[in-house]
């Protein structure tokens, strides 16, 4: 058994190398049965220090977050040309002389065009982490929230809300109870607007969101002072 | 939080053949068998993932994202080469430690919530070795090392520290704690084998 190996190993499972050694070494995990093995043994020795952790309820309902990811994963990755694009693409006739890749560039364009135009120019490649269809108090669909995480969000209204002179809507996120709530920023109107929220943890299934009524400028406190106008639970819809 | 004694790992080989079919399934496309996985050990997982997270929606975020990748990567495993309840939480270890190290999502913690965070992790070192069965030969051999030693290990796998914090944690320098935890890995191996 080779010492240093062995060492090496120990130290990998216990998270202690350096980080810029540490790609090379998962990957070698895949075709190096010697450190592969170092590797196992690290961890099986150690295991009897995981089997001393409690054992905490509520597992289960992290069921339906990662099924989403899964589904998700499945299914095709979103192809960069349609996959639909017939290879044999028809011809107007009075465009017989025109190469066939102009036509299918011309048809790219146009998806792109429409994916443009449903994401708006930030969110062409992004897709929600979650999505929250926030709700007035007699449960009809106000508006909807879709946070990308790393500090992107977007709110689009899907129902008319009128907005008293003086006041401003701001629309906030709760990331957990002990971090409380945070703004993601004030709208002007209500329309379709990309958000600016800070920095925050990844959104999660269930993770509240809402648009509240404040002074023109803001809440005062930087937390949530007026009357809700809508609010509703996220979905979890990617893993990325 | 609900304590349930800690089993022996070698004593149960239903689990490990059940874990080890599950994560044949996995590899398979078989989405049944990732729930048993998380059935079987979630619970056992959001506890690892709390020791070093402390936040429970930080360690549900890890767990969630833990068993996505056993999901994905369930073919590297193979069926008699170690223990599938190692691979399955060396994941979580690694999602956990990169949840850790990653400075910008614990920037984000209020001061209270960060040296909230520390003091759980550390209490959760003492505790884990405190909850180490004595039959468990991993104990004996632990025992037996310098107490700074056995505690910097702890430490590392447990509470997920690093060796800089683990140095400024023990106030000796930085290649004093690397020694320690280098030299008492090698003692554990030889007292183990």
């Amino acid at each position: 058994m080779n010492q240093d190996l062995d060492t090496r190993a120990d130290a990998y499972v216990l998270g202690l190398l350096d980080e810029t050694a540490l790609a090379d070494l998962e990957q070698a995990l895949a075709d190096d049965t010697a450190w592969r093995a170092a590797v196992t043994r690290a961890r099986d020795r150690l295991l009897p220090l995981d089997m001393t952790a409690a054992v905490v309820p509520g597992a289960a309902r992290l069921w339906d977050g990662i099924a989403a990811q899964l589904g998700r994963q499945d299914a095709a990755p979103a192809p960069n040309i349609p996959p639909s694009l017939p290879p044999q693409t028809p011809q107007p006739a009075n465009l017989q002389t025109a190469p066939r890749r102009w036509l299918q560039l011309g048809l790219v364009a146009s998806v792109a065009l429409c994916i443009g135009t449903v994401f708006g120019g930030n969110w062409f490649t992004a897709e929600p982490v979650v999505i929250a269809v926030l709700m007035d108090d007699k449960g009809a669909a106000t508006a909807i929230v879709e946070d990308f995480g790393s500090e992107n969000a977007r709110i689009r209204f899907v129902n008319a809300v009128s907005v008293p002179a003086g006041r401003q809507m701001q629309v906030w996120t709760l990331p957990s109870a002990e971090m409380g709530p945070v703004s993601l920023g004030l709208l002007q109107t209500a329309s379709t607007e990309g958000l600016h929220p800070p920095a925050l943890p990844r959104p999660i299934a269930g993770q509240l969101y809402e648009i509240t009524l404040e002074p023109e400028g803001g809440s005062p406190t930087g937390r949530p002072t007026g009357v809700i106008l809508a609010k509703g639970l996220a979905a979890l819809q990617t893993g990325t | 939080m609900t304590l349930s004694p800690a089993p022996r790992p070698d004593a149960d080989d239903h689990a490990t053949d059940d874990l080890t079919a599950a994560l044949a399934g996995c590899a398979a496309g078989d989405q049944a068998a990732l729930r048993l996985i998380l059935d079987q050990e979630g619970g056992r997982m959001l506890g690892i993932a709390q020791r070093m997270l402390h936040r429970r929606d930080l360690a549900e975020e890890a767990v969630q994202d833990a068993l996505v990748q056993i999901w994905r990567k369930a073919q590297q495993f193979r069926a008699g080469e170690g223990a599938p309840r190692a691979w399955i939480f060396a994941v979580l270890r690694n999602r956990c430690l990169n949840i850790l190290r990653d400075g910008k999502r614990l920037s984000t913690l209020a001061p209270d919530d960060l040296t909230a965070m520390q003091d759980a992790r550390l209490q959760s070192v003492g505790a884990g070795w405190d909850r180490l069965g004595d039959k468990v030969a991993l104990k004996d051999c632990l025992a037996v090392l310098e107490p700074p030693t056995r505690h910097a290990i702890l430490l590392a796998y447990i509470g997920g520290y690093s060796h800089g914090e683990i140095a400024a944690l023990q106030s000796v320098p930085l290649g004093t704690c690397k020694s320690w935890i280098r030299r008492g890995l090698d003692a554990l191996r030889g007292c183990l084998s």
